[in-house]
């Protein structure tokens, strides 16, 4: 589990909350405060005071994947390869391992023919893919993905949530602004102005946003 | 007033780009897979990369802007003050129709994807232009966000309005549907009729013609319209 306790970080405050494993989506307006809780679950950020463990441990310690909301942000080096094996590298892994991994990584996630391509070249689907295959690289425990979604059309869409529920990781926290997508996770967790309003499975938390407009259009057309 | 796409091509190592067409006055949808070209296409219709051959005539436009998929990339401006007043904008008053929770004194850079998004836009809607592109308008927005800018395009008082987008359940009310296919560019036809041909079409649309019901706009309302309709 996931557990948080008496967080407190800038505006964003948290008294009690738990994640079992599978995948928890986040919703919220713009600006309250998906983001910040995301880099909290990964480490980038550290609690102003409370307490964030993933399995009893901080996630410093954990073997964590993130994907920034902003895709030219994840970019560290010029060519789809050498990003793709950096996670690897840093790890000091030996090179014939690293470049092994590259490959079967890009061939199994469909980007193989990008491997050569410039980062600065690729459209923002493009890039936010090859930010997505960089974060599960190392296989880590915790997946942790800032609206990767959101420069995704709806076959690739489709594909993240097959490629999420394969990558092993035991926990995955994702922000999304497509209510259908969250709406196919485990876990749902509703953000306003800092406050955490509802925490529950997708059916608890939407029944009570059903008079908003992040109620999922779908299951509209289906009541 | 209309652009004109005549035999345009782009093309990079073994990814190529055709496009043909004539963008009328009115809302046009443009959508494809990821890495079709929807971006490079934007930037040729707004003029700010030319075709590797081709042409792309803009007549009777006297005014364009395109706003780029990453709100990043607009930003010349320190602080959200600074941002609003390079569009000439009051900072206060463009912060207020943005809808976000800010000082003018902000970083720019500091806000929320999703904030400098809506700051965007307010900023890009402040204005009225004959020929307005808008690449991923809906990404990184809430719902009452992307409800907001199809009002805002909506009640644009006429010109030419291409959107190229992989938002799958918000949309104004599209006149005119496109698709990049096979690494050309596909004209649908005009809504209601181009949803039977449209092969990008989201899921939801995808349902509703499936089960014989056309639904006469892809706004929300429209999808739910035809939804009631299937279930009789």
């Amino acid at each position: 589990m996931i557990t948080i306790d008496a967080l407190r970080y800038w505006h964003l405050v948290i008294d009690t909350l738990t994640l079992p494993p599978g995948i928890t989506s986040v919703i919220g307006p713009n600006g309250s405060g998906k983001s910040t809780f995301l880099k909290l679950c990964s480490g980038i950020a550290e609690p102003e005071s409370g307490t964030v463990f993933v399995d009893d441990q901080t996630p410093r310690l954990t073997g964590i994947g993130y994907v920034n909301e902003f895709p030219d942000r994840n970019i560290l080096f010029s060519t789809v390869k050498d990003e793709l094996a950096s996670p690897l590298r840093f790890r000091f892994t030996p090179c014939r391992e690293t470049d092994c991994t590259v490959h079967e990584c890009a061939e199994t996630l469909g980007i193989g023919h990008l491997l050569d391509r410039r980062m600065q070249d690729l459209s923002g689907g493009e890039k936010v893919i090859v930010a997505f295959a960089a974060a599960c690289i190392s296989r880590p425990r915790v997946l942790v993905l800032d609206e990767c979604d959101s420069h995704l059309d709806a076959d690739r869409c489709a594909w993240l949530e097959g490629a999420l529920r394969a990558s092993g990781a035991v926990y995955v926290i994702r922000c999304t602004q497509q209510m259908e997508t969250a709406a196919t996770g485990n876990f749902l967790l509703y953000l306003e102005k800092g406050r955490l309003l509802h925490a529950g499975t997708p059916a608890e938390v939407f029944s009570r946003l059903s008079d908003t407009s992040f109620y999922p259009l779908s299951w509209r057309c289906r009541a | 007033m209309r652009v004109l796409l005549d035999h345009v091509t782009a093309s990079r190592q073994s990814w190529s780009l055709e496009a043909d067409g004539i963008f009328t006055p009115g809302i046009h949808l443009v959508s494809g897979d990821v890495g079709s070209g929807k971006s490079t296409l934007a930037l040729m219709i707004a003029g700010l990369r030319s075709p590797e051959s081709g042409t792309v005539r803009r007549e009777e436009i006297h005014s364009t802007m395109l706003s780029f998929q990453f709100p990043e990339f607009h930003v010349t401006g320190l602080s959200v003050s600074e941002e609003c007043t390079s569009w000439g904008l009051e900072p206060v008053t463009a912060i207020r129709q943005a809808g976000i929770d800010v000082v003018p004194e902000t970083p720019a850079l500091s806000l929320s994807r999703g904030e400098l998004k809506r700051l965007h836009l307010a900023c890009v809607f402040s204005q009225d232009y004959d020929l307005l592109v808008l690449d991923e308008p809906f990404s990184s927005l809430d719902c009452p966000g992307k409800e907001q800018v199809c009002r805002q395009i909506s009640g644009r008082s006429g010109g030419i309005t291409v959107i190229f987008t992989h938002e799958q359940c918000i949309f104004p009310a599209i006149d005119h549907i496109w698709e990049i296919v096979g690494g050309s560019l596909v004209e649908c036809g005009t809504v209601p009729d181009a949803l039977l041909q449209w092969q990008h079409a989201p899921p939801l649309v995808r349902r509703l013609v499936g089960a014989g019901t056309i639904p006469e706009s892809i706004t929300p309302e429209g999808l739910r319209e035809a939804a009631c309709r299937t279930r009789g």
